[in-house]
């Protein structure tokens, strides 16, 4: 663990509502039981994350597949979904990890402490922006008839009502992951504003490996269902 | 102003990477307009592992995390791999046959798919 973790590592102050320790054995004591939590709360998000991986693997393995088979009806698909805006959104995204990478850096740095619940505060407008976007684009798609199922209106070339239903599968879980992790930021934004003891850095910081994660995946879909067929 | 010092650098570092992955994106938005065939999606996963590494190493701090962070991380990378090569094995010798519940709406797409193998 990095020792600029002040926190983490059991250098900072008790807080105001935290239990006096009895004589300077209990001290020591309690600074390496918060030390061992501070690496078992971010490990413990390492892991978490490890699985969900494996999680939307299967996903792009579902993808790699359809694309492989049908790739004409994959471009003529993907050219119907809005560069525009998926480039917007993908701009938010990586904005918004930004934000919260800075606020985790400047939690409980006495110099910046007052930034990161505006920063995770930002983070979360940011992820709400982001999903109002998807939601317009889930409008715009509905009205043309690129929902998959009886009313799909793309006829051909096969293939392309295949890449429709993993674009909307895909983009549905990863905003239903983005919406826990505003939730998360706004309750950390509060928290941090707050100083909160259920706030410390290693929750902030096992949040924002959350919200990274989550943008990793966006890195991700954004090539492979916005840049699809765009040359040809 | 000790004290401020690494955590300045820290900022410096995110607001690099940052400028970094909105360059990134707009080249591989660039990318997938010119005419490069099936190098279209190389060029844009290449990019787009680059744009992860950035964000897993300067904003998740994986280099920082611990050796057991980097374990967890790796064997995720490694299961992955391995699930998708199994499937890929899979998948690549097998035909493609719609099971009978499907609907005829369903099976549209697979059945020409599946023809023309």
């Amino acid at each position: 663990m990095s020792t600029e973790h002040s926190c983490a590592d059991g250098a900072c102050p008790p807080r105001p509502g935290a239990p006096a320790s009895h004589g300077a054995g209990a001290t020591a004591s309690h600074a390496l039981d918060r030390a061992q939590r501070g690496q078992s709360a971010l490990l413990g998000m390492w892991v978490f994350l490890a699985t969900e991986l494996l999680f939307f693997g299967g996903l792009f393995m579902a993808y790699l597949y359809g694309r492989t088979h049908w790739p004409q009806g994959f471009a003529e698909a993907g050219r119907h979904t809005d560069v525009v805006l998926g480039t917007l959104n993908t701009g938010l995204l990586l904005s918004s990890s930004a934000l919260v990478a800075l606020a985790v850096a400047s939690h409980g740095q006495p110099p910046r402490r007052g930034w990161s619940p505006w920063l995770l505060g930002g983070a979360a407008a940011l992820g709400i922006a982001f999903l109002s976007i998807k939601g317009l684009e889930y409008r715009q798609e509905w009205r043309e008839g690129l929902l998959p199922g009886p009313g799909f209106t793309l006829p051909r070339p096969e293939g392309a009502e295949l890449f429709f239903m993993l674009y909307f599968v895909m983009t549905a879980l990863h905003a239903l992951h983005l919406l826990i992790g505003v939730a998360l930021m706004a309750l950390f934004a509060w928290g941090t504003a707050r100083v909160a003891p259920w706030s410390p850095q290693r929750r902030v910081e096992a949040a924002g490996l959350y919200w990274h994660f989550v943008d990793v995946v966006w890195i991700f879909l954004y090539p492979l269902l916005y840049l699809v067929g765009r040359a040809s | 102003m000790n004290d401020a010092t690494p955590h300045r650098r820290r900022g410096r570092t995110v607001l690099l990477a940052w400028l970094a992955l909105l360059a990134l994106m707009l080249a591989s938005l660039g990318s997938a307009y010119l005419p490069l065939g099936r190098w279209n999606v190389v060029v844009g996963l290449v990019i787009a592992t680059g744009k992860s590494a950035i964000v897993v190493w300067w904003f998740m701090r994986l280099a920082d995390a611990g050796a057991l962070a980097r374990i967890a991380a790796a064997a995720a990378l490694f299961m992955l791999a391995t699930q998708a090569c199994l499937s890929g094995v899979d998948y690549a010798t097998r035909f493609v046959e719609p099971a009978a519940m499907q609907q005829p709406q369903q099976l549209r797409p697979l059945r020409q798919g599946g023809a023309a193998r």
